[in-house]
């Protein structure tokens, strides 16, 4: 079976900066593979050991974005794409979806594709639901348990988290699952395959190489401002000779703003 | 393109969600700051009694498609059935909520008409004859503005956006829609309710515990305990998840739920920016925490310094009396 695998490189803590043309400025915080697509790596790994085949993972972005290939390269994964293209910057989660769709399609043979359920950096959840309408497949987003995944079937069944209630779905492959935290415990590189992986040859593919039109990925949405948050109103400090004066204190500072 | 600002109508049992409540109000404001109409979409194999009920809140239009391939959500039913609908009358607006399936929903359906979206937003609203939509992102540490240049946009929206829509009375009209021919290649075979299950997105008043309640034991003798007295819901730190003390549909933060309470006490937890992200546009925060310069306290409306065995049980204490008296 083929697995692909669209990861994407986040900033490990979000305290970005904004850039006076709006943009976000990272620089200076520590890159990792963004939380989600973690469990997506490892879920392709265990199921490509499973059936048998292989797991491509696959990044559209910046050159910078490279390292998180070579770990998942490290983790096990057979192969990695980079698609790098200044024509395909701030294309947003649908743009980056549609180049997702035009790799799978290249790819040609894919019987699943796994993505994170939503990024930590951009946190809009589309990219996952938006490439499986692009390529005209199901998607199960929130998976958090992999019942059966049969190339042969072409079935896979599982289970996923809402908010109130667990829901058991099956679909026909080839399929898109995103994947949610519970899923599995992403494994970690050894040393050996960290050294191999930094030596692998990672293709680099262009809009061209894909056959697309840029203009089509003009993004539908524009950010009109970025700001941080206002910040909160300073707060009060409650003290008390017991814990049961600082309790009783508290209670009334909230009965009395209508908190309680 | 007809001006219609359309809502997404959600009902468990017949009842509108408290949701849909709000996002009519807002689908009204818009429509008329717009020049437009509101209209709600029902997708449902019960359709027929929610566009009803949904008529009765003075809506001039409700769509409605009925079929019992929307009794469980499935990308493929819904969004092939909005996707007909939305080809066929062109709407110039969308609101859904922004619950784990809407977010599916929006994503898959604006990939599919080829819209404008934002996703989990914060609010909505008409600048200058122009939709623009805020949305946190980067865990709440930037505040969008959206802008869109498409002929349809699509919004989900988180609650509090808007009050909820009181029934107003009516004579508008429902037009059926049909179910389309659309490929459906998954099927709902279980639905399950969690155990103790807790949408803490619905909560008024939420109580976290984090590493400093010592031990699993002590976060259930302490927290859900205070959660009761405040009649509200408990929550957890990450790094109490990744130990194993609570599960993880209760975590609070970035890489968990997003949270805006009206109280929410944050018992333990020192405030790392990832668990800021979840909580920190709660109305009130309370934190306790031992130690005088942990980061929560930045946050926080009140603190309490001190030791959580011993204030969390006197603060049980003193909510109980008071909520007696
Ligand atoms: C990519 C990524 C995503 C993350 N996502 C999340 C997330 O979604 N949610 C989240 O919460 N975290 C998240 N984290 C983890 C986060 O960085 C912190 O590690 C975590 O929030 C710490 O949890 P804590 O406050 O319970 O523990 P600690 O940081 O260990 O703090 C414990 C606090 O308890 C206090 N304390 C100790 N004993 C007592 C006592 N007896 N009485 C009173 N106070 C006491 C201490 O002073 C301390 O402030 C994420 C991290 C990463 C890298
Ligand atoms: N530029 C990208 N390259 C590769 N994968 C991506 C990219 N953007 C999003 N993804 C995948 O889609 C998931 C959801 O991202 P998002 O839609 O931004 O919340 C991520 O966890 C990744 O798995």
């Amino acid at each position: 079976m083929h697995a692909v695998v669209f990861i994407k490189q986040v900033p490990q803590q979000n305290s970005v900066k904004i850039t006076p043309d709006k943009q976000i400025d990272a620089s200076g915080i520590e890159p990792i593979i963004s939380l989600f697509d973690e469990y997506a790596i490892e879920e392709a790994l265990l199921q490509v050991e499973k059936n048998g085949g292989k797991v491509t993972v696959v990044t559209i972005g910046g050159e910078e974005q490279i390292d998180a290939l070579r770990k998942a390269l490290a983790m096990g994964a057979d192969q990695a794409i980079l698609v790098n293209d200044p024509a395909l910057r701030n294309i947003g989660s649908l743009g980056a979806a549609k180049v997702g769709a035009a790799v799978v399609r290249k790819l040609g043979d894919v019987d699943v594709v796994f993505c994170g359920k939503q990024s930590t950096d951009d946190e809009t959840a589309v990219f996952g639901p938006a490439v499986a309408r692009y390529l005209d497949m199901p998607v199960l987003s929130y998976v958090y348990k992999v019942h059966e995944l049969d190339p042969g079937a072409k079935r896979v069944v599982v289970d996923r988290a809402m908010e109130t209630t667990t829901e058991t779905v099956e679909a026909t492959l080839p399929a898109v699952l995103t994947t949610v935290k519970d899923l599995n415990q992403p494994r970690y590189p050894s040393l050996l395959k960290i050294k191999k992986a930094q030596k692998a040859d990672i293709p680099r593919w262009t809009a061209a190489d894909l056959g697309l039109n840029t203009a089509e990925l003009a993004p539908k949405v524009t950010y009109l401002d970025r700001v941080p948050p206002p910040p909160r109103p300073k707060g009060s400090m409650i003290d008390g000779g017991s814990a049961q004066e600082k309790a009783r204190k508290l209670v009334d500072v909230l009965v009395n703003a209508q908190v309680i | 393109m007809a001006n219609e600002v359309w809502l997404l109508a959600e009902a468990h049992s017949g009842e509108l969600t408290a949701a849909t409540k709000e996002l009519i109000s807002k689908a009204q404001e818009l429509a008329a700051a717009l020049g437009g109409q509101p209209a709600a979409l029902v997708l449902s194999s019960n359709a027929a009694q929610v566009a009803e009920t949904l008529l009765s809140y003075g809506l001039p239009k409700v769509y409605s498609v009925e079929n019992p391939a929307l009794e469980h959500y499935t990308t493929d039913a819904f969004v092939g059935a909005a996707a007909a609908l939305i080809r066929q009358h062109q709407p110039c607006v969308l609101l859904t909520g922004a619950s784990l399936q809407m977010r599916d929903f929006t994503a898959a359906l604006a990939a599919d008409v080829d819209a404008g979206l934002g996703s989990d937003c914060t609010g909505v609203a008409v600048r200058d004859g122009h939709i623009v939509a805020m949305r946190p992102s980067h865990g709440a540490n930037v505040i969008n503005t959206l802008g869109f240049n498409s002929d349809l946009v699509i919004i989900s929206l988180r609650r509090q956006v808007a009050p909820e829509a009181q029934p107003a009375g009516g004579s508008g009209e429902v037009i059926r829609g049909q179910f389309p021919q659309v490929a459906q290649r998954m099927r709902v075979v279980k639905v399950e309710d969690k155990s103790n299950a807790v949408n803490l997105a619905d909560s008024q008043i939420i109580v976290s515990g984090g590493r400093g309640l010592g031990s699993a034991e002590n976060y259930e003798k302490l927290v859900p305990t205070l959660a009761q007295a405040f009649n509200g819901a408990y929550g957890a730190s990450r790094a109490i998840v990744d130990a194993g003390w609570v599960p993880y549909e209760r975590q609070v933060g970035q890489t968990g739920k997003t949270v805006s309470p009206k109280l929410y006490v944050a018992c333990g937890i020192s405030g790392a920016i990832q668990h800021l992200a979840g909580m920190r546009n709660s109305g009130t925060i309370v934190a306790i925490n031992k130690d005088p310069d942990a980061p929560i306290f930045k946050v926080a409306t009140y603190g309490l310094v001190g030791d959580v065995n011993e204030l969390l049980p006197a603060l049980t204490e003193a909510v109980e009396q008071k909520t007696r008296s």
